[in-house]
């Protein structure tokens, strides 16, 4: 880039934009003075998921049922007060834990293993293309009884 | 641009910002007003929810920026090309500006220039002297290689010495 160009550029640089109106000040100001607190600093995982994957287990107690299916592709079950619409179920299996042998209360020897997943249900509006994924982690106890032959 | 100081009030930061901001809106948007809208959102946003993200808050606000013009472009107007927002070529004169050292009549040719420019080019001109994004940054915002952002650049301030009258260029 030759001098002149480089004066130009630097002239232009001298330039200040206009300021901001008092117009937008004014309605930052009313935004901003009702502002949320700021946002933490970034989370610590293991503190965050000693409080998700407790939370996310009763809530899977809460919702899962035995007989009732989970939502799933295609069941068309339509959210209270939406056209939101489940359209993708997945879980996906990040962990499985043999704890060893365990004896039941009634003596039965059994093997506990211990399986995290993490669901992600996707919903979707048909008429706005709009979309919302829910993403959990979930922690399965499962308690198998144990035959020695 | 370096990230934002951790205990900077956001009036404090706005004031110098907020300016570059408007200039780099009115790119994309039909009016002042306009501008001034998604200012307002993308800030808002930005300074609830953003502001400890890494990285260069400017950067991120110029995105978000013309993200939300380009949709509300496309919100008023599906048929309406990108080019047809700029301020030329609605026919409303350019971004504001005030003057530093130079005269005023040396400003209004500038401006007057920067008004004549090509789109294009103008908003490559705008994200790199006031929003002062590189041109790494410029081109994954504009979708353009940084060869092709610098280029334009460059076709902008050669195109603007031409624009100017040599009585300007002394001015």
């Amino acid at each position: 880039m030759d001098d002149e160009l480089k004066d130009l550029e630097a002239e232009l640089r001298r330039l200040r934009p206009a300021p901001v109106t008092d117009r937008l000040w004014a309605r930052l100001e009313g935004e901003l003075a009702t502002a949320a607190p700021p946002p933490a600093a970034p989370a610590d995982w293991r503190w965050l998921w000693s409080f998700v994957l407790p939370a996310a287990a009763a809530a899977a107690l809460m919702v899962w049922q035995p007989g009732r299916p989970a939502p799933a592709r295609g069941t068309g079950a339509v959210l209270a007060g939406g056209a939101l619409r489940p359209v993708a179920a997945e879980n996906l299996l990040v962990r499985a834990r043999d704890e060893g042998l365990v004896t039941l209360d009634d003596g039965t020897p059994a093997r506990r293993e211990r399986w995290t997943f993490v669901d992600t249900i996707t919903w979707s509006d048909p008429r706005t293309n709009a979309s919302l994924t829910w993403t959990v982690p979930r922690e399965e106890v499962r308690v198998v009884p144990v035959v020695f032959q | 641009m370096e990230e934002l100081p951790a205990h900077d009030t956001w009036q404090h930061w706005f004031q110098s910002h907020g300016p570059k901001l408007l200039l780099c809106a009115r790119q994309w948007t039909r009016s002042a007003a306009d501008a001034e809208d998604i200012v307002q959102d993308a800030f808002v946003r930005f300074w609830r929810h953003q502001r400890h993200l890494p990285g260069d808050p400017m950067a991120l606000l110029v995105t978000s920026i013309r993200r939300a013009a380009l949709d509300r472009a496309r919100g008023e107007d599906r048929r309406t090309r990108r080019e047809d927002f700029s301020l030329v070529g609605a026919g409303e004169p350019t971004a504001e500006f005030v003057s530093a050292l130079e005269a005023d009549d040396r400003r209004l040719a500038l401006e007057d220039a920067l008004g004549r420019l090509p789109a294009e080019q103008r908003e490559v001109l705008v994200l790199k002297i006031w929003a002062e994004l590189t041109f790494d940054q410029i081109g994954g915002e504009l979708g353009l290689s940084p060869n092709t952002a610098a280029s334009r650049y460059r076709y902008a301030l050669a195109a603007l010495r031409r624009e100017l009258t040599p009585a300007d260029c002394h001015g």
